[in-house]
């Protein structure tokens, strides 16, 4: 009997996931938290949080044989450009560019702008 | 336990009725645009906030990009975007509305913009119970066309006076009854159901290049959000109820 109530309640936590959610075809880890996290305390300690995930993101997708979300590089080489490392700036936005070619105009906007930004 | 099981059968058996009981239609037949024009970016434009929680859209913006992603589109990272948009001089997307939108495939290369409107983020107390409803108005605007390609809205309304489970969802039933012990509506936190709300309006976007079922789902059923003078007065009366999901304009 127990064993049908289990049965019964897999079957119907398939069909609603049928209905509602999608196939999980990337790694986002725990990002819109550590982001909402920075959004409502701006602070180096969340910034950091944020970039650590970030990190953590693009490690764990490679575990996974995942491509990393789109933006995570994007938006890495972003913090990496505001800490002056234009360098690993410059690395990240070429990786996004590379996996997501819709992103190679902005890409290599934020290239020139952090080869600027380089003392 | 057994208690607990046969319950939670009965609310998933709630959940899935709730998916089939509203009026229909099909991604394709709502938004054909979707599938003529096959864009593949889309550029998150700073939220419009017509409430008057001050920090709802910054709160907000953290919660679109996710599911935006995983319908299959290529997403520009908001965080970096909208820090660029600010240093444009782009802060307040409403004057955006009738604007050509050219400008941002140019500076971009984005292939569309998502306009979103913050509708209500609040708590209402009648008597004893206290309802906290998140709503959004969700747009998709071509930048070659200007067209309007998708547009659709989600509302979430949920009753935290129960603090039974409201939400269908473990998580936000745990933060419902956390809200409960702190019922002051200051420190409420809305952003779990802002994400079920865009979770719901993002459900009908056609899913892009990334996706597996690109270009498979254009009869896939959405809820046909088309006002229909019966369904509002319907959906009216379902906010009463313990968890509602409403399809209004």
């Amino acid at each position: 009997m127990i064993r049908y109530t289990f049965l019964a309640v897999v079957l119907l936590c398939t069909m609603s996931i049928g209905c509602t959610t999608t196939q999980k075809q990337y790694y986002f880890g725990e990002y819109s938290d550590t982001l909402y996290d920075f959004e409502k305390n701006r602070t180096e300690d969340t910034l950091l949080e944020h970039k650590q995930q970030l990190e953590h993101i693009v490690a764990e997708s490679k575990d996974k044989n995942l491509n990393v979300p789109p933006g995570i590089y994007a938006e890495l080489g972003y913090i990496y450009m505001r800490q002056n490392n234009a360098k690993q700036a410059a690395e990240l936005f070429s990786k996004e560019a590379e996996l997501y070619p819709e992103s190679r105009q902005f890409m290599d906007r934020l290239i020139r702008q952090s080869d600027k930004t380089k003392i | 336990m057994k208690k607990k099981t046969v319950f939670s059968v009965l609310l998933l058996c709630l959940l899935c009725t709730s998916c089939v009981t509203v009026p229909k239609t099909t991604k394709l037949s709502e938004f054909p645009l979707m599938y003529e024009e096959q864009i593949s970016s889309i550029l998150i434009l700073p939220p419009m906030n017509e409430t008057t929680a001050a920090d709802a859209k910054e709160y907000y913006a953290t919660t679109i990009q996710e599911p935006l992603t995983y319908s299959g589109y290529y997403v520009f990272p908001y965080p970096v975007t909208s820090e660029i948009l600010q240093m444009e001089g782009i802060y307040d997307s409403e004057l955006l509305m009738n604007t050509p939108l050219s400008k941002f495939r140019e500076f971009f290369g984005a292939d569309a913009v998502l306009f979103t409107r913050i509708k209500k983020w609040d708590m209402s107390y009648v008597v004893i119970d206290s309802n906290l409803t998140v709503s959004v108005e969700c747009q998709l605007k071509s930048t070659s066309t200007n067209r309007v390609l998708w547009a659709y809205d989600g509302t979430v309304t949920v009753n935290l006076s129960g603090g039974g489970s409201s939400t269908g969802h473990i998580l936000g039933d745990l933060i419902a009854k956390a809200i409960t012990t702190a019922i002051n509506s200051a420190m409420a936190d809305y952003v779990p159901y802002a994400r079920k709300a865009n979770y719901l309006a993002i459900s009908s976007l056609p899913y892009g290049k990334y996706h597996p079922q690109h270009t498979k789902d254009k009869q896939m059923e959405i809820i046909d959000q088309t006002p229909q003078p019966q369904e509002e007065a319907a959906s009216e009366s379902a906010t009463t109820g313990e968890s509602a999901v409403q399809a209004s304009e």
